[in-house]
């Protein structure tokens, strides 16, 4: 069995973020980039089922820069056994990126596409519904627990209070959630082997996919900022201000 | 990671070397080493010399007539030429108002006042620093007023360096004195043989003629020489102070002071033996060299990151701090191992004419009154505090 | 020139950094001190496993090659975490010498042990009375057929607490301060006459005093030429001391963020303290040290593996000399501007500065460097 996994390089998650002066986005100029926690998730979930002997193969594919050969090195060094990079500097809208992954995938021809929930930088959550509809796959998102088994994968879903499990005819595509698994770290020789794994690097024009996205961002803000905490001495302290400065109980 | 300059880079180091062996003058390289003044003759000669190979607007684009180098080979460049004791030039005019005027300047500007530079033809002082506007620059307070095609200015200028030899003036003037300090301002073009401009010496500390103060009483200048908006001339400024500062920190022109003070510590005398021996002052030398050493490799570690798309940001501060530091320690070392021969002020034997026998020999008539010079480092092109300010506020966000 | 790290640097240091970030928080650094081991045994083990501990170890015994610049990033974090486990003197310095001066059958036998981490050296080098010198070596080593007989004392030996073997050195021939004579021994620290007391060091780590008492050493326990290792010694002692720069620069990095942090948030007077000039241009200060740190770090990675040469040792030196000047600043700075808090056990910072202040007392404070720079000063 053959699993497409799909990896993004974004912002390392311990880095704070700047917004550039013009507003037009993030400031990415030396900011240490990374594989987007989620994707972790997925490639350790794919590389478990390779463990397991049910995967057979793991294909990690990245649509971004150049640069993003980076972070198909990492899934690599963490089991992936070859990588696709669609190179591209623009930065793309979900819905362009499900149409590569969709192309990519009726080429590839995985039983599963293994997916994050969502990218921490710009927190859309759809890629792996319509890359689903494109592709016309059963889709599974925000696994918690997954078990595949002959041609059908069982993935119980993180719902709005409480958990959903659901039975996908495989090929499928699946999203992890924060609690499928926690992600290893790779290993020194396993680091040393990833750079001799074939890496392809093609563009979204080979695929034929039109990548022009019909959203414009209009401005970027950064949060409010917050206030200030402080330590209370006692548990009677705290309700004292929780009743008479934040009048919340 | 590698710290080595690349075949190209090395063969142009020596395409550099081999051009300032024959071309740099031995009279002007000497005052150099002495920390001795240069005359505007002198001053001229190198920048001819360097004109005519093509290299003396090192930082130009290469339409407007630069060498096209890479920022490692401008950087190689100055090194090399410090080194060399080549005179630091002037940089007023090609490396201060020029890359101004061809970011902001109208097409006649460029075209008339570019090659005039190039040339030689010109010669540039700055018109910023007031006696109410040091550091804190946006105070300026000299006056233009609109009067149909001409500004009427009024005011004064200090600390204007070389203004003795200049014939142009490039100013900022407050043009609205309603506004915000920074939004007043306009950068204007003036001639310093216009009517009502005279100008006034300050000697400084060590007896030498190098700054000025420059009067300004219903000077006219003409509309057209005017850069940029009226009321924008902080962004002209602004641009400036960000504009080139990999070589802040002066790595060259250190190493080439103590290579000097080296050989003078070679030749002084300390308990009959060469002071360079001398286990305490080796020690100071020791120190100085290391951190010298630390400045050079933070120096190419922001030229690499520039190389790569970057721009200089607020690092240079931190340069700009240690390397003066460093240049000044110099200076009092060189003083120090002087001993009393430091003493002796002589000005007639510091003067670049001077051609008669020194008093004791001639590396020590200039020592101490370099070192005083030298003060200015941490004074001027921002204050070494302001710097502190600027590192507080943009790299550390405080 | 290229400061850029590699594919594989780069992905070794995003492991380190995550490995340390999640298993290594103040409260655990604290609880592994107060262990008996004085370390963690466990973090110990996800290293090996990682094959982290192998890192400086030859490829042909196990381990991954690693160079200056490897090094660096694994010491860098490790220093970052405040880390106890006896990485540098084992596996870089200690496992170092035992490279350059084993001879086949002992590199064999030994280095694919420390490279997988279940055998950890530790190098007995200094004594009483030998400050940062490595040729002022009182302790004798006398020879009677095949066998080496040891007595003598070596002192706060790093990392010497949690050693499986010790690499002393002895005097063979020649008097207290000469660099000749002077030869290095394999010894089992549960040998015969070997007594050994360990302690907490004030920075963290566990050291010990040796004592020795007619240590019998066989044929198989002298590593190179008897008398003729000092070069090796100091050679390796560079080494380490570049690796340790390193370990300092990550220290320095989380000492400025935690006091940076701490200007941002800590109010008085109305207002984050961050806000006074004073305090900002103390903290300016600390930049500009750790700007010079960091470039001196870079170089000395680039040069700790370099053949031995004048230039090398010279540029060593220097490194050295910046980061241990810096270390001590940052750390004084830290404290002062945490005010009370800095000074208490509880915080981190406390632990930080304690660590960059004693790492001068590891091989060789700023005056031995600096002396030492002197030395091979080029005259022009």
């Amino acid at each position: 069995m053959k699993i497409l996994v799909g990896i993004k390089r974004v912002v390392d998650y311990n880095v704070k973020v700047r917004v550039k002066a013009d507003q037009s986005g993030v400031d990415l100029t030396n900011v240490k980039m990374s594989m987007n926690p989620f994707c972790e998730i997925a490639v350790e979930e794919a590389v478990r089922l390779k463990e397991k002997g049910i995967a057979t193969e793991i294909v990690a594919v990245s649509i971004g820069p150049k640069t993003a050969q980076e972070q198909l090195r990492t899934a690599m060094a963490l089991g992936a056994d070859r990588g696709i990079l669609v190179e591209t500097d623009e930065p793309l809208g979900s819905l362009a990126v499900a149409k590569i992954l969709a192309k990519v995938a009726a080429e590839e021809q995985p039983q599963i596409l293994m997916m994050g929930k969502q990218s921490i930088d710009t927190d859309n959550n759809q890629t792996t519904q319509m890359l689903a509809a494109l592709t016309g796959y059963a889709q599974g998102t925000f696994a918690s627990e997954l078990t595949v088994a002959g041609d059908k994968a069982t993935v119980k879903r993180e719902i709005d209070g409480g958990l959903q499990t659901v039975e996908l005819k495989l090929p499928a595509v699946i999203s992890a959630d924060l609690r499928l698994n926690e992600p290893r770290y790779a290993k020194l020789p396993d680091i040393m082997k990833a750079k001799k794994k074939p890496l392809d690097t093609k563009t979204p024009a080979d695929y034929g996919v039109d990548t022009a996205s019909k959203v414009k961002t209009l401005k970027v803000e950064p949060p409010a900022e917050r206030a200030a905490g402080i330590k209370v001495g006692s548990v009677e302290e705290l309700v004292n201000k929780l009743k008479n400065e934040a009048k919340v109980v | 990671m590698y710290f080595e300059l690349t075949p190209e880079d090395e063969a142009f180091k020596n395409e550099v070397r081999g051009f300032l062996a024959e071309a740099l003058p031995e009279d002007i390289a000497s005052k150099v080493r002495l920390g001795k003044h240069l005359g505007k003759e002198d001053h001229q000669r190198w920048q001819q010399i360097l004109a005519k190979k093509g290299w003396y607007a090192a930082n130009w684009p290469q339409d407007y007539g630069g060498p096209g180098w890479s920022v490692v080979q401008k950087h190689i460049f100055e090194e090399e030429a410090a080194a060399a004791g080549a005179p630091r030039l002037v940089s007023f005019g090609v490396n201060m108002v020029a890359p101004v005027i061809m970011q902001f300047g109208t097409q006649e500007q460029k075209d008339y006042y570019l090659p005039r530079i190039l040339s030689g033809e010109d010669w540039w002082c700055q018109g910023y620093s007031e006696p109410g506007a040091g550091s804190d620059l946006a105070a300026v307070k000299t006056r233009a007023v609109r009067e149909g095609d001409f500004y009427v200015v009024d005011g004064q200028k200090t600390w204007t360096t070389l203004g003795q030899y200049a014939n142009k003036i490039f100013c900022l003037v407050r043009t609205d004195p309603q506004a915000k300090p920074q939004q007043g301002i306009t950068f204007l073009l003036i001639d310093m043989d216009s009517p009502g401009v005279s100008i006034r010496p300050i000697l400084t500390l060590d007896g030498e003629h190098e700054v000025n103060e420059v009067f300004f009483d219903s000077v006219r200048v003409p509309v057209a020489n005017r850069v940029g908006e009226e009321n924008k001339g902080w962004t002209c400024a602004k641009y400036l102070l960000t504009h080139e500062r990999t070589g802040q920190a002066g790595v060259g022109i250190s190493k080439a002071a103590l290579a000097h003070l080296k050989q003078v510590a070679g030749r002084e005398m300390k308990n009959g033996k060469p002071l360079i021996e001398d286990p305490l002052f080796r020690l100071r030398l020791a120190e100085v060299e290391i951190q010298l050493l630390a400045v050079e490799i933070s120096t190419l570690r922001i030229l690499a990151a520039v190389e790569g798309g970057g721009a200089p940001g607020a690092e240079s501060s931190i340069l700009k701090i240690k390397g003066s530091e460093i240049r000044q320690a110099i200076s009092q070392l060189l003083r120090q191992a002087l001993g009393a021969n430091a003493l002796p002020f002589l000005q007639d034997q510091i003067d670049p004419d001077f051609t008669g026998e020194y008093r004791y020999t001639d590396y020590a008539a200039a020592a101490a009154s370099q070192y005083f010079n030298l003060r200015k480092l941490s004074i001027y092109g921002g204050s070494n505090e302001v710097q502190k300010n600027i590192i507080a506020k943009m790299i550390l966000e405080l | 020139m290229d400061f850029n790290l590699t594919e594989e640097q780069q992905m070794l240091q995003d492991m380190l950094s995550r490995l340390v970030r999640d298993h290594y928080s103040f409260e655990k650094r604290m609880s592994h001190y107060a262990s008996q081991e004085g370390y963690s045994t466990a973090f110990w083990q996800q290293l090996a496993e990682q094959g982290l501990t192998g890192v400086p170890i030859d490829e042909a015994y196990g381990g991954f090659g690693g160079g200056g610049v490897e090094n660096m990033l694994l010491m860098k974090e490790l220093g970052r975490g405040l880390c106890l486990e006896p990485v540098l003197a084992s596996q870089i310095f200690a496992a170092g010498l035992l490279q350059q001066l084993g001879n086949k059958e002992q590199k064999e036998k030994i280095l694919p042990l420390v490279a997988s981490g279940e055998l950890k050296l530790a190098a007995a080098l200094t004594e009483t009375n030998s400050h940062y010198s490595l040729q002022h070596v009182a302790c004798r080593a006398r020879q009677q057929g095949d066998t080496w007989f040891l007595s003598g004392q070596k002192s706060v030996v790093v990392g010497g607490a949690s050693a499986d073997l010790l690499l002393v050195s002895a005097r063979t021939a020649g008097e207290q301060g000469d660099p000749e004579g002077i030869s290095l021994f394999l010894v089992e620290p549960w040998a015969k006459g070997v007594t050994r007391n360990a302690y907490p060091c004030i920075d963290g780590p566990r050291a010990c005093d040796l004592l020795l008492d007619e240590v019998m050493v066989g044929r198989g326990g002298v590593l190179g030429k008897p008398g003729q290792v000092f070069t090796t010694l100091q050679y390796q002692q560079e080494r380490a001391a570049a690796a340790a720069c390193a370990e300092a620069l990550g220290s320095m990095e989380e000492a400025f963020t935690l006091t940076l942090d701490y200007l941002k948030t800590r109010q008085q007077f109305g207002q984050p303290i961050g806000k006074f000039q004073a305090l900002q241009h103390r903290m300016a200060d600390m930049r500009g040290e750790l700007e010079l740190a960091t470039s001196m770090t870079l170089l000395a990675a680039s040069l700790a593996d370099h053949p031995p040469s004048d230039e090398r040792s010279r540029k060593l030196a220097a490194s050295r000399f910046i980061i241990t000047r810096a270390a001590r600043f940052i750390a004084e700075q830290a404290i002062q501007l945490h005010g009370g808090i800095g000074m208490t056990w509880e915080y981190a910072l406390a632990h930080h500065a304690k660590r960059l202040v004693m790492l001068s007392h590891h091989l060789g404070d700023e005056d031995t460097h600096l002396q030492r720079f002197a030395d091979l000063l080029k005259a022009s």
